[in-house]
C-alpha cells in the first residue's frame, strides 16, 4: 500500500472518517442538525474530492480493486445519489418520534459497500461490499420500528439477502475451485485459455447470476422488492432502488467485460429470458396496484429489465447506454421518492394513490416535479428518461436484438398506463382537504430545493444530454 | 483412512442436517445443528485448516448455538406453537429443492478432469493465514471491520427499548 | 448577429410558457401585456438588428446549429436553424406585423377575462411560426407547421363557450389535417428517396438524383401542394379559412391573414428546387392558384359579413400568390405576401376596430357612415382597401399584384388562362373591396358608435398604413423607376423568372390596362352602392340563384358534406362498436387478468418468495448446464 494507493482509496477513507465521526458525535450529544451537517459535508467534501480526479484516472490496487474512470463516475454517482438521499432525510425524519441520528451512520456505511463494491475487481472485495451495503440496509429498512410493516420488511430483507449471499459464496467457491482464480481478470484468463469449460464452472457462473439478480430485483427474484419499498422508510426505499441496485449493474458490467461474458450465448440467452420477463412482469403487476411505492417497486423491476436490455448489447456502446441509463434512472427515482418523502407525515408514508387526489390544485409546483418524474419514467421526450431509452433501443437495435427491443416498445405502452393514471390523479378536481400537522416550512425547504434540481436535472437531461453523453464516453 | 473418516463425518453430517429439517421440536434441531456444525469442522480438520475448525466450533458450535438456545427458550417455542404449513407448499418446497439436488449433482460431471491444486503445507495454520491477512488482503480485512461497525450499529439501534430515547 | 438567431423563436416561446404557467389569475393585466408584447417585440427588434446588419455588410446570412440535441452512433439530432433572405423577409413580418398586432390586441382583448391565456397562444403561434421559417430540416418545420395549426384550433375557438365558434375551430383543423397529411407523406417520401430532411441537401441532392419531370418529384411535389393547399385554404380545401373568422379580430389579422395562411406559400417557395425539376406539379401550383382567386373573388362579392369579405379576399390574394409560385415568379410571391401581410392586417385591425365600435356588429348592411365618426379608422381603412384592390401608382399593393399580372403574361411558364385569371381577380377585387368600403363608411349611419378605438389601436392602424402606402415602392417595374431592391435580395435564394422573347415592350400596355380595369370596378362600386343602391338590389335580386351560390362559398361545404361527411358519418354509424377497439379491449383485459394472475404470487409469506429464489436457481442453472459453450 504506497502513497498513490492510498491517493486513489481517500474517497472511501473519508466516507468512513464521516461514519466514525458521526458515531462520536451522537456519543457526545444527540443534535439531528448536527449530524445532518457532518453527514451533507463530508458526502459534498468527498464529491469535490472525487473531481481532482482525471478521467483517465487508472490504480490499480492490486489485488483487489481498480480505480479507473468507471469506476470513479460510479463513484461520484453514488456519492450524489447518498447527498440527495440525506438532504430529503432530513425533514422525513424530522417529523417523527424515533432517534434519528443513526440512520446517517447506516445512509454513510451502505454508501461505502456500494462504493468499494464498484471498484472491485475481486470475489472478496465484491462480497465485503456487498455485504456492507446489505447489512447496513437489513437495519436501515426496519428503521422506523414502530410502523407495523417495517419490522416485516427488514426481515423479509434480511432473511432473502442472506439466502441469496449464499447462492453468491457458493458459486465463487465454484469458480475458485475450477480456475484457483478469485480476481476477475484471472477467471477471464482461464475462461480464454480452456477449451472445454468445466459444468461445474459453469454452476458457479449461474448461481453467481442467482445472487446478482437478487439485489437487482429482476424475475424471478423480484418478489421481495414490493414488499420491502413499501415497509422501509421512504428514503430508504429510495436509496435500495437506486445505489443498491446500480451498483450491482456497474459491477456486472465490469465482470461481464473482464471475462467477455458476451461471447456466451447461453448467458446472453440468459439475461434476454430474465429481462423480458421483468420487463412484462413489473409493468403488468403494477397495473392494477394502488400503493405508490408498490408501483415503483414494480416500475424498478420493468427498468432494470429496460437496463438488461442495454447491458446485453454490450460493447463501448452497451455500457454507454447502460450506464446513462442508470443515470436518469437515478434522477427520476430519487425524484418520485423525495416527492413521497416530502408529502409523507409523521404517521405513514403518502403512499396511496388516492393521497395525491387533486395535489395539483393544492401543491401545483410538487405535482407538476412528480409529473415530470413520472413521465420520465415512462420515458416521454424532453425528459432525461426518453434520451436513456432512446439510447437503450439504439444499442438493442445496433446489436441485432429484435426481440429485446420489441418487448421493450410493448412494455413502454404498458408502462405509460399507470404513469399516466397517477399523472391523471393529480390532476384530478375534486378537492380533498387535508389537516395534516405541519412542521415549521423552513424543514421543507432543504428537500424542496433537492426536487427542484433534481427536475432541472432531468429536463436539462432531455433537452441537451450531450454533455453528459461526452462525460460517458470518456469514462468508459 | 482419511477417506473413510471423510464418509464417516460426510453421513453424519447430512444425516444431522436433515434431522434438523425433520424434528418437530426446535431445540432438537439446534442441537442437531450442533452436530452438523462439529461434523463441518472436522473436514476442515481433514482439509488441514485447524485454525478454522477452532474457529468455527467456537463461534458457530459455541457462541451462536447458545444464543439461539436462549432464544427459543425465552419466547417458549415447543410443537403447538409451531405454525400451520400448507402440504401444498411443503410439496412444492419438495419438488424445488430436490430439483435443485438435481441440478447441482448434474453440474458435478466431469469435475474428475479438474486438476488439484495442492496447497503449499501448512496452509490451514494460524500463522500462514496471519500473514495473508495481515499482509496482501489487509484491506479487506479492514473493510470487515467496517462491515463488523454497520451491523453493530444496527443491532444496537434496533436492539434498544424505545423509553430510553435521549441517551445512549 | 448570427450567435442572437436562436433567441428569435425562443423568446416569444418563453413569453408563452410564463403566461401559461402564471395563468388568468396570477398575473395583473399590465405584466400579462408587458410580457407577450415584450417578448415579441425584443423579437422584432432583433430582427431588424439582424437585417440592419445584413443590408449593410451585405453579407449572406448562413445557417446557425443551435443544439445538437444528442447523437447516438452515427445519428445525430441537431436542432438546426436556417436564416436566409427568403425566411429573414418572414421573419420580418412575423415579428413585427406579431408586435404591432400583439400591441393593439392589449386595448382590443381588454376586458376579457381570459387576457393571459389570449396571450400566450399568441406569443405560441409566434414562436411557433418563427420555428416553421426558421427550420433547417423538413422535420422542424414540421413540428412549426403542427404547432401554428394548434394555435389556429386554440385561438379559433378561443371563445368556447359559443358552440359554433368550436365547431368553426374543429373543421379549421380537421381540414387543415388533410393537407398535413399529405405533406408528411411527401416528408416520408423525400427521407426515403434522398435519406436527408434537410433543406440544404434536399435542393443539392435532388438535382443529381432526379432528371427534370420524372415522377418521384412529381409526385412528392405535388404531394407537398396538398399541404400548402391545406394550410393556404386553396382550392380545394379553402373551406375553412371563411369560418375561422369566428375568432378575435387580431387573430385573423395576424394568423388567418398576414402569417400563418402563407406557410404554404413559403413551404412552396423554400422548395423551389425541387418544383423547378417538377414542372408538371408547378403547372398545379398555379392552376389552383387561378381556380382560388376566382371563386373566392367571388364569394366576396355577395357576403354580408365584413370579416367574410376580408377572409375571401385573404383566399383570393394567397390565391395570386401561388399563381405567381406556379409561373415561377418566386420573389414575386414572397413580394406580395409581406405586402398583403401589411395591408390584410391593417385591413382586419380596422375591421376590429369597426366591429368593437358597433357592439360586435358584423354586417356590413347595419353599417355605414362611419367615414365622419370614425375618421381614423376610416382613413387607415381605406389606405389598406386601395391596396387591397391595387390602385394604380400610389399604393403598395398595386406595385406587388401589377408585377404578377405582368409576369402571368411575360413569363415562359405561362399560359393566356392564367394571365386572364389574374386580370379578372383584379377586377373583382377592386369591386368587392370598394363595396366594402361605401357600404362601411358611406351612406347613413345605422348603428351608433359606442366605443371609440383608444391609441394603442390607432397607432398599430397608423403604422400598416404607412406600410401599405409606402412599402411597393422598393421594388418598381422596368416602365418606371426600375427599382429592384426586393428582388435583389432573392438572387441567391430563389431563381429568377424566365420571360418570353420580346414580351418587354407590351408591359406598360397591360399595366394601364389592369390600372384602368381598378378604377372602372371602383367606378362601378361606387355606382352601385352608394350612387345607385337601387340598381344593386335589383341585380341581386334578378341573379338571386348565383348570389345564394357564391354566398355559400361555391356550395363546398354542401359538397363535401355529401360526399365525405355522410359517408363517414354512416360508416361510423355502422361501426358504432368498433369492432376493431375490441382486439385492444381484449388486450387490456389479457393485461388485467394477467396482472390479477400475478398479484397472487405477492402474497408476503416468505417461504414462498425463498421457494421462487430456489425455483428461479433451477432454472438459471439448468439453462448454463445445457447450453454450455
Amino acid at each position: 500500500m504506497n502513497r498513490s494507493d492510498l491517493y486513489s482509496l481517500t474517497p472511501l477513507l473519508i466516507l468512513s472518517s464521516a461514519a466514525i465521526l458521526n458515531f462520536f458525535s451522537i456519543s457526545i450529544k444527540r443534535n439531528h442538525k448536527v449530524i445532518f451537517a457532518i453527514t451533507v459535508l463530508s458526502l459534498i467534501g468527498d464529491f469535490i474530492f472525487l473531481t481532482s480526479y482525471s478521467l483517465y484516472h487508472q490504480q490499480h490496487i492490486d489485488p483487489l480493486l481498480v480505480v479507473d474512470g468507471f469506476g470513479i463516475f460510479n463513484i461520484g454517482l453514488i456519492l450524489l445519489t447518498t447527498l440527495v438521499v440525506a438532504l430529503m432525510s432530513y425533514a422525513y425524519f424530522e417529523q417523527r418520534e424515533e432517534r434519528k441520528e443513526e440512520y446517517y451512520i447506516l445512509l454513510i456505511l451502505a454508501a461505502l459497500g456500494a462504493c468499494i463494491m464498484v471498484i472491485s475487481k475481486h470475489f472478496v472485495s465484491f462480497f465485503l461490499g456487498l455485504e456492507v451495503l446489505s447489512v447496513s440496509l437489513y437495519s436501515l429498512i426496519a428503521y422506523l420500528r414502530t410502523r407495523e410493516r417495517s419490522d416485516e420488511a427488514g426481515i423479509k430483507y434480511l432473511i432473502l439477502a442472506a439466502f441469496s449471499s449464499a447462492f453468491l459464496l457458493f458459486g465463487m467457491s465454484l469458480i475458485y475451485a475450477t480456475t484457483g482464480k478469485m480476481d476477475f481478470g484471472g477467471i477471464g484468463y482461464y475462461l480464454t485459455t480452456t477449451q472445454d469449460i468445466p459444468l461445474i464452472m459453469m454452476a458457479g457462473l449461474g448461481m453467481l447470476i442467482v445472487g446478482a439478480g437478487f439485489k437487482l430485483g429482476v424475475v424471478p427474484f423480484h418478489m421481495w422488492t414490493p414488499d420491502v419499498y413499501e415497509g422501509a422508510p421512504t428514503p430508504v426505499t429510495a436509496f435500495i432502488a437506486t445505489v443498491s441496485k446500480g451498483g450491482m449493474i456497474a459491477l456486472l458490467v465490469r465482470f461481464f467485460n473482464a471475462i467477455n461474458g458476451y461471447q456466451y450465448e447461453s448467458f446472453t440467452n440468459l439475461f434476454t429470458v430474465l429481462s423480458i420477463a421483468s420487463m412484462f412482469v413489473g409493468n403488468i403487476l403494477a397495473l392494477r396496484q394502488t400503493n405508490l411505492k408498490r408501483i415503483l417497486a414494480y416500475s424498478s423491476i420493468s427498468h432494470i429489465g429496460y437496463l438488461l436490455v442495454a447491458f446485453l448489447s454490450g460493447g463501448s456502446m452497451g455500457a454507454q447506454a447502460t450506464t446513462f441509463y442508470l443515470v436518469a434512472y437515478f434522477i427520476t427515482t430519487l425524484g418520485a421518492f423525495g416527492i413521497i418523502a416530502t408529502l409523507s407525515d409523521q404517521h405513514r408514508d403518502a403512499e396511496l394513490i388516492d393521497d395525491y387526489r387533486g395535489l395539483l390544485w393544492r401543491r401545483p409546483l410538487t405535482a407538476v416535479a412528480f409529473s415530470a418524474m413520472l413521465l420520465s419514467l415512462a420515458g416521454i421526450p424532453l425528459t432525461a428518461g426518453f434520451i436513456a431509452k432512446f439510447y437503450v433501443i439504439t444499442a438493442g437495435i445496433g446489436t441485432q436484438h429484435w426481440l429485446l427491443v420489441f418487448c421493450l416498445v410493448v412494455n413502454s405502452v404498458i408502462g405509460l398506463y399507470y404513469y399516466i393514471k397517477i399523472i391523471a390523479v393529480m390532476f384530478d378536481q375534486k378537492l380533498q382537504i387535508k389537516s395534516a400537522k405541519e412542521l415549521h416550512p423552513l424543514v421543507y425547504v432543504i428537500s424542496s430545493v433537492t426536487i427542484a434540481v433534481l427536475a432541472v436535472f432531468l429536463f436539462w437531461l432531455g433537452v441537451s444530454p450531450e454533455g453528459m453523453l461526452s462525460l460517458i464516453d470518456d469514462v468508459i | 483412512m482419511t477417506l473413510n473418516l471423510f464418509y464417516f463425518l460426510s453421513f453424519l453430517a447430512v444425516l444431522s442436517a436433515l434431522m434438523v429439517v425433520f424434528s418437530k421440536n426446535p431445540v432438537y434441531s439446534v442441537l442437531y445443528l450442533i452436530i452438523t456444525f462439529f461434523t463441518i469442522a472436522g473436514h476442515y480438520i481433514l482439509l488441514d485448516a485447524q485454525f478454522l475448525a477452532v474457529v468455527h466450533v467456537i463461534v458457530y458450535a459455541g457462541a451462536i448455538m447458545v444464543l439461539f438456545l436462549y432464544v427459543i427458550m425465552l419466547l417458549n417455542l415447543n410443537r403447538e406453537s409451531e405454525p400451520h404449513k400448507s402440504n401444498i407448499l411443503k410439496f412444492a418446497a419438495v419438488i424445488c429443492a430436490g430439483l435443485l439436488l438435481v441440478v447441482l449433482v448434474g453440474s458435478l460431471k466431469g469435475t474428475e478432469a479438474i486438476v488439484q491444486q495442492s496447497g503449499k503445507a501448512g496452509i490451514g495454520y494460524v500463522k500462514t493465514l496471519g500473514e495473508v491477512m495481515f499482509k496482501e488482503f489487509l484491506l479487506p480485512f479492514e473493510i470487515t471491520s467496517i462491515l463488523l461497525l454497520a451491523a453493530m450499529v444496527g443491532a444496537v439501534m434496533l436492539g434498544k427499548s424505545e423509553k430510553t430515547n435521549d441517551t445512549i | 448577429m448570427k450567435d442572437f438567431l436562436w433567441l428569435i423563436p425562443t423568446l416569444p416561446f418563453l413569453g408563452a410558457c410564463i403566461l401559461i404557467i402564471s395563468g388568468n389569475a396570477n398575473l395583473p393585466r399590465r405584466a400579462v401585456s408587458i410580457v407577450g408584447c415584450g417578448s415579441v417585440g425584443a423579437a422584432a427588434i432583433l430582427t431588424i438588428v439582424i437585417m440592419i446588419d445584413f443590408l449593410t455588410t451585405g453579407q449572406i446570412p448562413e445557417y446557425t446549429v443551435i443544439v445538437n440535441w444528442f447523437s447516438v452512433d452515427n445519428l445525430s439530432v441537431p436542432i438546426a436553424l436556417h436564416l436566409d433572405t427568403l425566411s429573414l423577409v418572414f421573419v420580418f413580418v412575423i415579428t413585427f406585423v406579431g408586435f404591432l398586432i400583439h400591441v393593439y390586441s392589449i386595448e382590443f382583448m381588454h376586458h376579457d377575462e381570459s387576457f393571459a391565456r389570449f396571450f400566450a397562444y399568441l406569443n405560441l403561434f409566434v414562436s411557433a411560426m418563427l420555428m416553421l421559417v426558421l427550420a433547417d430540416s423538413l422535420i422542424l418545420m414540421y413540428l412549426g407547421w403542427e404547432g401554428v395549426g394548434l394555435c389556429s384550433y386554440l385561438l379559433i375557438g378561443f371563445w368556447y363557450e359559443e358552440e359554433k365558434n368550436g365547431y368553426a375551430a374543429r373543421k379549421a383543423f380537421i381540414i387543415t389535417r388533410i393537407g398535413d397529411t399529405a405533406l408528411a407523406v411527401g416528408l416520408f417520401m423525400l427521407f426515403a428517396e434522398l435519406g436527408t430532411l434537410r433543406i440544404q441537401d434536399i435542393l443539392t441532392l435532388a438535382p443529381q438524383q432526379w432528371a427534370t419531370g420524372s415522377t418521384t418529384p412529381v409526385t412528392i411535389c405535388l404531394l407537398l401542394l396538398g399541404g400548402a393547399v391545406g394550410k393556404s385554404a386553396q382550392f380545394p380545401l379553402q373551406t375553412w379559412l371563411p369560418d375561422a373568422m369566428a375568432g378575435p379580430s387580431p387573430v385573423s389579422a395576424l394568423i388567418h391573414a398576414a402569417t400563418m395562411v402563407t406557410a404554404g406559400v413559403y413551404l412552396i417557395a423554400r422548395m423551389n428546387g425541387l418544383y423547378v425539376l417538377a414542372p408538371q406539379a408547378q403547372l398545379w401550383v398555379g392552376i389552383v392558384g387561378a381556380i382560388t382567386l376566382l371563386i373566392a373573388g367571388c364569394s366576396a362579392l355577395t357576403q354580408y359579413d365584413l370579416k367574410r369579405v376580408l377572409a375571401y379576399s385573404t383566399i383570393s390574394q394567397i390565391g395570386y400568390m401561388f399563381l405567381a409560385l406556379g409561373i415561377g415568379a418566386w420573389s414575386s410571391a414572397v413580394f406580395h405576401f409581406m405586402i398583403h401581410a401589411f395591408f390584410k392586417a391593417l385591413l382586419f385591425l380596422a375591421a376590429g376596430a369597426v366591429i368593437m365600435a358597433l357592439h360586435h356588429e358584423h354586417d356590413m348592411f347595419k353599417m355605414g357612415g362611419l367615414r365622419k365618426q370614425m375618421p381614423a379608422v376610416f382613413a387607415t381603412f381605406l389606405i389598406g382597401s386601395a391596396s387591397l384592390a391595387a390602385l394604380p401608382l400610389i399604393s403598395a399593393g398595386f406595385y406587388s399584384k401589377d408585377q404578377i399580372i405582368w409576369l402571368s403574361f411575360a413569363s415562359q411558364q405561362s399560359n393566356i388562362w392564367f394571365f386572364l385569371a389574374a386580370v379578372v381577380g383584379a377586377f373583382i377585387t377592386a369591386i368587392y373591396t370598394f363595396r366594402m368600403v361605401f357600404l362601411t363608411f358611406y351612406g347613413e349611419a345605422k348603428t351608433s358608435v359606442s366605443h371609440m378605438p383608444g391609441n394603442l389601436i390607432t397607432q398599430p392602424l397608423v403604422i400598416l398604413a404607412v406600410l401599405a402606402l409606402f412599402a411597393g415602392f422598393i421594388e418598381l417595374p422596368h416602365t418606371f423607376g426600375h427599382v429592384t431592391l426586393f428582388s435583389d435580395l432573392f438572387s441567391t435564394t430563389l431563381p429568377p423568372v424566365t420571360l418570353r422573347p420580346n414580351v418587354e415592350s407590351h408591359e406598360w400596355i397591360i399595366q394601364t390596362s389592369t390600372g384602368l380595369l381598378t378604377l372602372v370596378g371602383i367606378a362601378m362600386a361606387y355606382y352601385f352602392y352608394v350612387i345607385q343602391p337601387k340598381i344593386a338590389d335589383d341585380i341581386h335580386a334578378s341573379t338571386i340563384e348565383t348570389h345564394r351560390f357564391w354566398y355559400a362559398g361555391w356550395r363546398f361545404d354542401s359538397l363535401y358534406d355529401a360526399i365525405i361527411v355522410k359517408p363517414i358519418l354512416f360508416f361510423a354509424r355502422v361501426n358504432k362498436h368498433d369492432f376493431i377497439d375490441k382486439l385492444y379491449s381484449a388486450l387490456v383485459e389479457l393485461s388485467e387478468m394477467m396482472s390479477a394472475l400475478f398479484s397472487r404470487s405477492q402474497n408476503g409469506i416468505l417461504r414462498w418468495y425463498i421457494m421462487g429464489i430456489v425455483a428461479g436457481a433451477v432454472i438459471i442453472i439448468t439453462f448454463t448446464l445445457i447450453i454450455t459453450p
